[in-house]
């Protein structure tokens, strides 16, 4: 009947207004549920996701010795040339010829923070850093090797 | 003369307490400028008196308002709202307003330059005459009228023609769209909010505000008149949101459809206007329901529990009324942060379908239980 | 001269030289703004003669009614900001001379009409008082003309509702 259906309209609007209402009092009066960061003050002790990517960076132990096989699949795997494997050959001692990486050059300007170099890596050379302030005055300053000066392969590593 | 008898009279009716009263203050001074000059002098002088108090009311509320509105946004949406500028963000609304100052008020080229200049004036003027039936304690109103409600109604009526002037002289598309969809909207939002307001002069059996409110001395209608009172409050509530243009009404600024609606071509101090004025009609419209329905500067009384009553007449009246008129702000508020936008279609079948037959029925029963003495 | 005289010809001053203007304005948004500062004036002059009553509804019918309905019919059918064209000399003669002859009759009638002081007290007009005598069946009492007038305004409410429901024409 046409009246009936016109109040059970009138009344199931009010009762979904209601229902929003509540929402919205609840978070106006539980102040704990606030998720704003006060972020130049709470420097120290921010606490980010898990899943926030950064930038990719490469661990290296107390001894300067990286997992890095210059293998290229983080390179191959990028879609937008962000890595650059640079080789070299290392002499073992037994007087072999050894492929190692000279340098692993990272464009930071270029990163999109997708991951797909982690994925890639065969041997968890690389992994992503969950820092973020990465403004620079030059953007030539974006531009970063991950691996450090005079650092290794470590042993055991293929 | 128009203002004569009417100028802070010190209403006599109701044997409350005895106790401190902006009243007196008033009639000291009514008195003393008197006793020192003519009449038609004092006469002036309480006029630029009034029209500062008004003026400094409208600046205090702006900020507080601002102020308020944000934060109530900030903690509705999870977030901590204006925090930076002075302690706890107090200083926030400050910081715009100067903003707003020494921002260029431009006039674009192809606008009506005398009518896109006034508008935000006549919005301004609107507002300040509102302000003049609102008791804003016992015995402290700036003009208290035979027509008081029906005074409110009407001058209410002229805040569209700003919005449409504003609209047309802009010469801008968004805003002739922001302001025939406003002035549809209020055109039609004023008939139910007119049907709402009708329900408690019927109650009442007088439009006088001053009535109005000693009638509620044991009980404010909102619960002396239980089902009729009730259901024209919330559509009272409703039908004012919308007058104001307010969200989920403000189809007349809709952000995300016509940029800012009637108020794009303005900058500077015109904007500020629109915005205050804005503000200033909400506190005005939150007065007016906090007078019909929750009893203005009356105390909270229960019939005859006399002692009870007592101890409520020892807050003072101008509490309760900014009490209750920043509750039905925050309501307003509450409304704005938690609905959607509707769409001008179902913003009108809203009104002509179910608040202005509900409306009307409920004037009826409104009636029906007048006559019959069925109410508290 | 008193303030309340002062008040009075401010208003009349208002009134006229926007009623002028509304005529004479080329604009015709503009004309629609000063023949609604013009009505204003009027309702100014209601509250200085103390009957606010009218003045409130001087405001709500013509302020709040008629000229938003001219308003938006201007939105509807005008071009933004466009100037109307001059008028003919023998337009403007004649309109002025059609306003003349209104304002002489006008004129006639209050000159020649003896206003005699009534020695009946003068009803208070305050909204109950009004609202009594327009629903008197009693000597005095307007109830026939107000329904009357009911009646008009019920019938102007069904025409438009006739002419909303008019279903377009069947296309196929």
């Amino acid at each position: 009947m046409f009246i009936v259906k016109y109040i059970k309209d009138v009344f199931g609007g009010l009762k979904s207004l209601l229902i929003g209402m509540r929402r919205t009092g609840y978070y106006f009066t539980h102040h704990k549920e606030i998720i704003t960061e006060q972020y130049p003050d709470n420097r120290d002790t921010l606490v980010l996701a898990d899943r926030f990517k950064g930038e990719v960076v490469m661990p290296h132990d107390e001894n300067n010795e990286h997992r890095c096989t210059g293998c290229t699949a983080c390179e191959l795997a990028c879609p937008n040339a962000t890595l650059k494997v640079v080789t070299k050959f290392d002499i073992t001692p037994e007087g072999k010829k050894k492929k190692a990486i000279d340098k692993l050059v990272y464009h930071l300007e270029l990163c999109t923070m997708c991951n797909l170099c982690i994925v890639a890596c065969p041997s968890d050379a690389i992994v992503m850093a969950q820092t973020f302030e990465h403004s620079v005055f030059n953007r030539a300053d974006l531009t970063k090797i991950l691996n450090n000066p005079g650092s290794k392969i470590m042993d055991g590593v293929e | 003369m128009l203002l004569t008898s009417a100028f802070l009279i010190p209403c006599s009716l109701f044997k409350l307490q005895k106790m401190w009263s902006l009243t007196d203050i008033s009639s000291a001074i009514h008195n003393w400028l008197n006793q020192t000059f003519n009449p038609t002098w004092a006469l002036i002088i309480e006029m630029v008196i009034a029209g500062i108090a008004v003026i400094g009311l409208f600046a205090v509320l702006g900020l507080v308002l601002v102020l308020m509105e944000r934060r109530v946004a900030a903690w509705m949406q999870i977030r901590l709202g204006p925090n930076r500028v002075g302690p706890f963000g107090l200083m926030q609304s400050m910081a715009d307003t100067l903003k707003l100052l020494v921002k260029e008020g431009m006039t674009p080229d192809g606008a009506d330059k005398f009518l896109f200049n006034l508008a935000p004036f006549i919005a301004m003027m609107v507002a300040m005459l509102l302000m003049a039936p609102i008791a804003f304690a016992k015995g402290f109103q700036l003009w208290d009228m035979n027509i008081g409600v029906l005074y409110i109604s009407a001058v209410s009526s002229i805040m569209v023609i700003s919005i449409l002037m504003a609209g047309w002289a802009s010469n801008n598309k968004y805003s002739l769209m922001g302001a025939m969809r406003s002035g549809a909207q209020i055109v039609s939002y004023e008939l139910s909010a007119g049907l709402s307001i009708l329900t408690i002069v019927v109650l009442t059996g007088s439009l006088n505000i001053t009535d109005i409110i000693n009638a509620q001395a044991d009980g404010w209608w909102v619960f002396k008149g239980h089902i009729p009172v009730i259901i024209s409050f919330v559509i009272f509530i409703i039908a004012v949101t919308a007058e104001t243009n307010r969200a989920p009404f403000d189809l007349a600024e809709a952000e995300s459809e016509l940029t800012a609606g009637f108020h794009t071509e303005y900058s500077g101090m015109k904007f500020a206007l629109f915005f205050l004025a804005e503000y200033i009609n909400v506190f005005i419209v939150c007065a007016i329901g906090a007078t019909l329905f929750l009893g203005g500067w009356m105390p909270f009384h229960i019939g005859h529990w006399e002692a009870f009553n007592h101890a409520m007449d020892y807050i003072p009246s101008s509490v309760w009324f900014f009490g209750k008129t920043f509750f039905l702000i925050f309501v307003i508020m509450w409304f704005r942060w938690t609905f959607p936008r509707l769409r001008i279609d179902q913003l009108l079948n809203l009104e002509w379908k179910y608040l202005l037959p509900i409306s009307m029925f409920n004037l009826l029963l409104a009636t029906a239980v007048a006559i019959l003495g069925w109410h508290f | 001269m008193s303030g309340s005289n002062i008040i009075f010809y401010l208003l009349a001053a208002l009134t006229l030289v926007s009623a002028l203007m509304a005529v004479t304005t080329r604009m015709i948004f503009r004309a629609a703004i000063y023949l609604l500062f013009s009505l204003i004036g009027i309702a100014g002059i209601y509250f200085w003669l103390q009957y606010e009553f009218i003045a409130a509804v001087q405001i709500v019918v013509y302020v709040g009614g008629i000229v938003v309905l001219i308003i938006f019919s201007i939105f509807l059918t005008q071009q933004a900001g466009e100037q109307l064209p001059k008028q003919k000399l023998g337009r403007q003669l004649f309109a002025a001379l059609a306003a003349f002859c209104g304002l002489a009759l006008v004129m006639l009638q209050l000159v020649q009409h003896d206003f005699v002081a009534t020695a009946n007290k003068a009803i208070e007009p305050t909204v109950a008082n009004i609202g009594t005598q327009m629903l008197g069946v009693d000597e005095g009492g307007y109830s026939l003309p107000f329904e009357v007038v009911s009646m008009l305004l019920l019938a102007a409410l069904i025409g438009c509702i006739v002419i909303a429901l008019k279903s377009k024409p069947e296309t196929t």
